[in-house]
């Protein structure tokens, strides 16, 4: 079960032709997931930067 | 992660699909949760209707964004598997039009919230809408049943036997797990920003940063 499924790198990219798709989806995947937390974070920056003004101003 | 390099380097070769099956370790999480959140969103919904609890609607309201985002993973994951192995990147097929009505369901959901200046009834009108919708989510779970198609009749079950073998199944297993906790702290992160910002007149949310 824990015997590696390719024998050297280039396989593991390759994956009998279907590497492109493969590692397309996850790349895609990744890259989506990633983003969303960035935007996640940023909204929340975002927010307490404005309550600190209104803060400041009151 | 685990779950994930365990599945693309570990797990052997499927005897009919060759490697192209790897995809099954982000797809088959991936649409398991746009139902899941969607499951949760209508509860949520329930909530804000019987109960009036605002938090609700604005936990809703949070976590349609991830919702559309991860039933969109679960349908272009699908359809770059469709190439190789069916010959074809989209098929109008039982369920994945009936995931993709949920996708559409998830930007109703959004724009419709979106498209009143009166947050308090935005909020309803949104959990009606997502009431609504909910009769979609056991038309996709069953559509494999009820209706011949291209896409597969499930090979996993939670009770008894699956068709699928423990060295994939598995490395699936730790996916979905991992996805579900990634998930979830997103949703954490996306809802304290918009909890703030609808609260951020209230005493607590000045106090709070």
């Amino acid at each position: 079960m824990f015997n590696s499924a390719f024998k050297n790198f280039n396989e593991i990219l390759d994956m009998g032709g279907h590497g492109i798709y493969v590692w397309s989806v996850y790349l895609i995947g990744i890259l989506i997931i990633v983003i969303s937390f960035l935007i996640a974070k940023k909204r929340i920056k975002e927010v307490q930067k404005k309550i600190k003004l209104k803060n400041a101003s009151s | 992660m685990l779950g994930w390099t365990w599945g693309l380097l570990f797990a052997p070769q499927d005897a009919v699909q060759g490697n192209s099956y790897r995809i099954i370790f982000l797809h088959v999480p991936s649409v398991i949760f746009a139902e899941l959140v969607y499951f949760f969103m209508a509860v949520c919904a329930l909530m804000h209707l019987v109960w009036r609890v605002k938090l609700a609607a604005y936990l809703i309201k949070s976590a349609a964004p991830i919702g559309a985002m991860i039933t969109f993973i679960g349908l272009f994951s699908g359809s770059i598997w469709g190439i190789p192995t069916w010959g074809t990147w989209w098929q109008w097929d039982a369920r994945i039009t009936s995931t993709l009505i949920l996708f559409i369901m998830y930007l109703g959901i959004l724009t419709l919230h979106g498209s009143f200046s009166n947050l308090e009834k935005a909020d309803r009108l949104m959990s009606i809408l997502v009431i609504i919708g909910v009769v979609n989510i056991p038309i996709i779970k069953k559509s494999v049943d009820w209706w011949s198609t291209l896409h597969q009749p499930a090979s996993i079950s939670v009770s008894g036997s699956s068709s699928i073998d423990p060295s994939m199944l598995y490395p699936l297993f730790i996916s979905v797990i991992g996805l579900g906790f990634t998930l979830i702290s997103l949703g954490i992160l996306s809802s304290r920003s918009y909890i703030l910002s609808r609260e951020k007149n209230k005493k607590w949310a000045s106090e709070h940063v």
